[in-house]
């Protein structure tokens, strides 16, 4: 026989199991909304993002330049490479934005990098990644950022998007935070971080 | 050093102002003076022929008054004047004045007097008679005249200090603290842009902080465009509620608006809860930023490590790809040396704080910066202020609050500018960082205040709507900031202003920010070229360059060096002249030709004859190591939460009040930043060394030997070193993820004592702790060395103090008895020509940074002793003291790494040794090309930018006249709405939370039904209950 006592304790028991259930659920389902959110729009949007590895100007230097529009690297202090990889000063620049022919203009310009895929000078890093031999490479980056889920490299929609991005210092071009693992050629377009230097002593 | 989110949770900061001192003594004596009943005193008065009242700036002893006289009127015949003596017991004692008597008829120009730094004042000598009388006081209160200032009393001084104020034209008695008007929007007049229809539509705008959720009320919804989580916490929601202040300021649109409801806003979530954040974090999230091609960038965070070159490099990565960085110049004031990166970098805009009273908050960080020390000199920051005192913004879970801090100064401005840039969206090829930074200096508004120099506030306060038609009208273009060099003009050029140049001092530098709104990067064409002004004097000085190569990125320096020459070693006056300039930019666009702009950079500084070698003392800042690069500890150990020396050293910085005392003084400082074989010594009387760091060349060691044996004095004021305590004072540096061991004690004892060697001197690795009290002053000794060894006919000072050393190393006090704190010596018989030097064991005293109480009378002392070789009476009759022999000497640390941030030793094969001497520092002064013109008398004028189609800036239409402009108390009437203007707007926030809530509210009724149900359903129940009812109902009557 139940009293009304045990009756009742349980009776509150239970409202306050209940609140007690819903609240771990509301808390648990927050959580994972709002943790996932980043997961899952990588998942289900920038995994699907169209990857064209076809180059979408024209590929001869000079040729109808009032009419071409580039994209390009924009920051550089002296040198600046355009979308089809060449490689030229400010004043090379045509009204579009592309390297115009001109003296020193280059393409595919790998001089400052090294065997590692590391270069000295950011703007050659993108010349050097837009070589079309580099395509495998860039695959397996695109292919591991993808696996690992890099907002920043999942999220590029081209060969000169990607190296623009991968071309830049990260968080895997540092040691001890503050200073670079590699002072000089810290610009990579390869798949491993630039060689840590040793602090000198 | 880890980042700090740059936010002060002050409360009490309004009513403060930071120029307070002065002000306060007066606002206490109006409050004295205002009673009904005034005493009033009557006077009639005489003047005396021929005798003049001077009034110095201290008290000095009388021979050190007739020696300033004497150099004051070093033109004037001897005999033409003489002191009056005092006969009455007050003349033993020191005074502020004295009575000199003209015995000419012809009355030499007095003002040459009150040109020398020490004389405050010179009047007629009056007779004065005076009657008293009570008023009330209906009348006019009159100002004190200059009269009344020279009685004696001290009070009375502060009154004529108060009475300067009184006359000067910006000060209206006292003032009221303006009410904080509800919303910052309206304070800054953002919602005649909003009725123009501009509210940040098509603007990206990034905020990097501490994240934002998603749903929160105001926001407008859609439009949080993006929200990343950079950090190794697993959520992008704001769990300290900074994010969602920050975030509010720029585009809230409800309760408590933000600049640009309509923006898109990027959150980036850099900071965790426990405000901890990694350089590579940033990297990764800015690189993120340039590709999400951000507009405006809101960074209201900053730490003091301008040498963490990733992040630097980072930084001018992402405004050379046009993002434009608005960040918070740092909350580490009032001292100065202060500034925060990145907000202290040329091409970020730095945002500095006032309160709605228009003065400087408290807080906001200050001062040059000091990466260019030791060798040059730093630049202007911040670049502008605005209001980032308790300013209202949301609240983490919606609702308003109230915050202070740079970092609510910084959105601010960071807001402005996203309303800003989307008034001249249709105008977007010519924004880019440097523009928009130009126009906000361009349009600022110095504050009313006068007393704020430029290294406080910058180019003034935020002007929103000048800034929109500055904007309006602009042409790309290239400027300096600051865009004149006035070294006469006090005290907003402080302190260029506060000493005048003279032939043979070292050169001053003034750095210059060229902006370059043309193009990412530029060039200087050709070389600046020096123009003076014929008329003016401006063949008196000399002009020297230094300048960046390559503007880059939108920006560069243009160092200005100047000195006088010979030919005005006598002369007296000011010269003028400018510096013409070319900047620039590759074309762009369709341009065939480069684009150009032509600068011009007005200078006017003030010449004084060479003031004789007793007046001018040497500053080493070459031998000043500071953080960053390298862990340079603090100079007082107490001080546990700043366990850095990182405000530089300079006399400019964190010594600035000490600087300001030696002025005052009389003592004309120079800047020594190179080695000590750089400087001639026969011209200067004192070289100072305060808290160095650094080690000495062999050639230096000799050079000071000789130097002051022919008559150089030296004052090292040194600070602890053991490296027991060193070793306890490592720390775990949380954005390194390294142990950090110092490289130095507070002061590098084992190199000061190989400069001391010859000399026979030396500092103890003892660390010493205490207060004492010497010639009726208080001293505090915070973290002290102790003087080891001295020549036995040196004076020495001991006090017995405690060990702090034996604190900090076994954890319990320990006495430490007859400790040898100050040490006087002349090097050679008086007369024989040698020098003086004086020791002293801590600089906590004369810094800023930690300070309780200041010696810099203890300084002067020192300076009477090494300059003038006069002894204050309180060393002369002291005990001789005879220091315990053989104690061993400090030894560098094992392993430390000094010389990797070394200027003078190099690391070589595991040991440091001392690198070749480098040559001295050769200026090459720029050619003149003189002018023949006469230049206004006033160099400042609201600088001014190039405009196009030649229309004035100030005339692009606003819909409501200047006059009309709202107060800034006003409540707001425009909100931006949506198109359903007038409904109350209804919160569309996730439905998750409501829905489970509902849920859960029906589970419980369902459940209580149930019960209910059951409780019907079952009489069986019912029965017993009721009998245990009845029975304890009716149990007792049965």
């Amino acid at each position: 026989m139940l009293t009304i006592r045990a009756f009742r304790r349980r009776w509150i028991f239970a409202i306050f199991l209940i609140i007690l259930a819903l609240f771990l659920l509301f808390q648990v389902f927050n959580e994972t909304q709002s943790a996932n959110a980043s997961v899952y729009e990588v998942q289900h949007t920038l995994l699907r993002q169209p990857f064209q590895w076809h180059p979408k100007v024209s590929d001869v230097v000079g040729e109808s330049s009032n009419i071409t529009v580039c994209r390009n690297s924009v920051q550089g202090r002296q040198l600046i490479v355009d979308e089809r990889g060449y490689i030229c000063y400010h004043e090379g620049l045509t009204s579009g934005g592309c390297c115009s022919a001109q003296l020193g203009v280059s393409r595919y310009n790998c001089s400052t990098c090294k065997n590692n895929g590391c270069c000295y000078v950011y703007e050659h890093c993108i010349s050097c990644c837009l070589e079309p031999q580099k395509k495998p490479i860039l695959q397996r980056i695109l292919q591991e950022a993808r696996d690992n889920k890099e907002k920043l490299l999942v999220s590029v929609s081209d060969p000169f998007e990607l190296c623009l991005a991968k071309c830049r210092t990260s968080s895997k071009s540092v040691q001890h935070e503050n200073s670079y693992r590699d002072p000089s050629a810290k610009y990579c377009y390869g798949e491993d971080p630039p060689e840590l230097q040793l602090v000198a002593t | 050093m880890g980042w700090t989110i740059t936010i002060a949770f002050l409360v009490v900061l309004l009513s403060k102002p930071v120029h307070s001192d002065a002000k306060q003594d007066w606002l206490q004596i109006c409050n004295m003076s205002l009673p009904t009943q005034t005493l009033r005193t009557e006077f009639t008065t005489s003047v005396v022929d021929h005798e003049y009242l001077v009034l110095f700036s201290g008290y000095y002893d009388h021979d050190t008054r007739l020696r300033y006289l004497q150099s004051a009127l070093h033109g004037v015949p001897a005999r033409a004047w003489s002191v009056v003596e005092r006969d009455n017991p007050a003349a033993l004692y020191p005074s502020d004045f004295d009575l000199i008597q003209m015995t000419e008829r012809t009355l030499p120009d007095l003002s040459i007097l009150k040109r020398h730094p020490a004389i405050r004042d010179v009047v007629p000598h009056r007779k004065v008679v005076r009657t008293l009388k009570y008023l009330h006081d209906e009348e006019d209160y009159k100002p004190y005249e200059t009269l009344e200032s020279m009685s004696k009393s001290r009070n009375r001084k502060s009154l004529s200090l108060a009475a300067a104020y009184w006359h000067s034209p910006s000060r209206r008695g006292r003032n009221l603290l303006r009410a904080i008007p509800k919303q910052i929007t309206s304070a800054l007049q953002a919602e005649i842009l909003w009725n123009m229809g501009f509210t940040g539509v098509g603007v990206r705008v990034a905020v990097f902080d501490t994240g934002l959720a998603e749903d929160h009320p105001h926001f407008k919804p859609g439009r949080i465009k993006d929200r990343t989580n950079w950090t190794h916490e697993k959520t992008l929601d704001d769990g300290l509620g900074h994010g969602t202040f920050v975030a509010g300021v720029i585009a809230s649109h409800k309760e408590c608006l933000g600049f640009a409801p309509d923006a898109d806003i990027y959150v980036f979530r850099v900071f965790t809860n426990n405000q901890v954040s990694y350089t590579s974090w940033f990297l990764d999230a800015f690189n993120y930023a340039i590709m999400k091609k951000i507009n405006v960038l809101n960074l209201s965070i900053g730490g003091p490590d301008f040498m963490d070159h990733p992040f630097v490099d980072k930084v001018w990565e992402l405004t050379a790809n046009n993002v434009i960085l608005v960040s918070a110049i740092g909350n580490d004031g009032p001292l100065y040396g202060t500034l925060n990166n990145p907000a202290d970098q040329m091409d970020v805009i730095g945002v500095g704080g006032i309160n709605f009273d228009n003065q400087i908050a408290k807080f906001s960080s200050r001062g040059m910066t000091t990466w260019e020390l030791p060798g040059g000199y730093g630049r202007v920051k911040p670049d502008i202020v605005t209001y980032g005192s308790t300013v209202r913004g949301s609240a983490l879970k919606g609702g308003c609050r109230s915050l202070s801090g740079t970092s609510v100064a910084s959105p601010v401005v960071a807001g402005a500018v996203t309303l800003l840039y989307s008034s001249v969206l249709d105008r977007e090829g010519v924004i880019n960082p440097a523009s928009m930074k130009q126009a906000l200096i361009a349009s600022a508004r110095r504050l009313p205040d006068t007393a704020v120099n430029m290294f406080e506030q910058g180019h003034g306060k935020l002007d929103l709507l000048r800034a929109y038609q500055t904007l309006r009208t602009y042409k790309p273009q290239a400027s300096l900031s600051p865009s004149y060099v006035d070294l006469t003009e006090c005290p907003y050029m402080w302190p260029y202003c506060s000493q005048p140049l003279y032939h043979g001092a070292m050169p001053i530098i003034v750095n210059v920010t060229i902006l370059n709104g043309m193009g990412v990067t530029g060039k200087i064409v050709d070389k600046p070229v020096w123009e003076p002004y014929g008329p003016h004097n401006g063949d008196y000085i000399d002009v020297s360059f230094s300048y960046s190569q390559t503007l880059w990125p939108w920006s560069g320096y243009l160092a200005v060096w100047i000195a006088v020459n010979k030919n005005a070693a006598r002369w007296e006056g000011q010269a003028q002249g400018h510096v013409t300039l070319t900047v620039q930019s590759p074309a762009q666009g369709e341009e065939t030709e480069p684009r150009v702009s032509h600068l011009k950079l007005p200078i006017r500084v003030k010449i004084i004859p060479t003031p004789p070698r007793s007046q001018r003392i040497l500053w080493d800042q070459y031998h000043n190591l500071r953080y960053p690069p390298g862990y340079f500890p603090r100079d007082n150990l107490r001080m546990k939460n700043d366990p850095l020396d990182w405000n530089g050293d300079h006399i400019h910085t964190n010594f600035k009040d000490m600087y300001q005392h030696l002025r005052s003084a009389g003592y004309f400082v120079e800047v020594l930043g190179s080695p000590f074989t750089c400087f001639d010594a026969s011209d200067y009387s004192t070289l100072l060394i305060v808290d160095p760091e650094e080690e000495y060349f062999p050639e230096e060691v000799s050079k000071l030997r000789r130097d002051v044996d022919q008559g150089l004095s030296v004052i090292v004021v040194a600070d602890w070193y053991n490296t027991t305590v060193m070793k306890k004072v490592k720390f775990y540096d949380e954005n390194t993820r390294q142990w950090w061991m110092p490289d130095t004690g507070g002061a590098n004892i084992p190199a000061v004592n190989d400069l001391l060697l010859p000399l026979g001197m030396a500092f103890s690795d003892r660390v010493i702790e205490g207060d004492f009290m010497l010639n009726d002053h208080e001293i505090n000794y915070a973290s002290g060395t102790s003087i080891a060894k001295f020549p036995q006919d040196g004076i020495l000072v001991t006090r017995t103090l405690k060990d702090q050393g034996h604190e900090v190393v076994n954890g319990d006090s320990k006495p430490a008895p007859n400790v040898a704190v100050l040490g006087l010596y002349q090097t050679s018989m008086p007369g024989l020509g040698g020098g003086r030097v004086a020791l002293y064991g801590d600089s906590n005293c004369l810094d800023n940074s930690h300070m309780k109480k200041d010696c810099f009378w203890l300084l002067s002392a020192l300076l009477e002793y090494t300059s003038h070789s006069h002894l204050i009476p309180a060393f002369t009759n002291l005990e001789p003291v005879t220091l315990p022999p053989a104690e061993e000497l400090p030894v560098r640390m094992e392993g430390n790494h000094l010389h990797r941030y070394s200027k003078v030793i190099e690391g070589h094969m595991g040991t440091a040794r001392s690198r070749p001497l480098p040559p001295c520092p050769k200026l090459v002064w720029a050619k003149p090309n003189h002018l023949n013109v006469t230049a206004a008398s006033n160099l400042y004028q609201p600088q001014k930018l190039l405009s196009v189609n030649t229309f004035d800036v100030y005339h692009v239409p606003l819909p409501i006249g200047k006059g009309d402009l709202p107060d800034i108390e006003a409540e707001v009437k425009h909100v931006p709405e949506d198109t359903d203007t007038g409904l109350p707007h209804k919160t569309e926030r996730a439905s998750v939370f409501p829905a489970l809530a509902f849920l859960g509210a029906a589970l419980v009724l369902l459940f209580m039904l149930n019960q209910l149900y059951k409780k019907r359903t079952k009489p069986k129940r019912k029965r017993p209950r009721l009998k245990n009812y009845s029975r304890l109902v009716q149990g007792p009557s049965v």
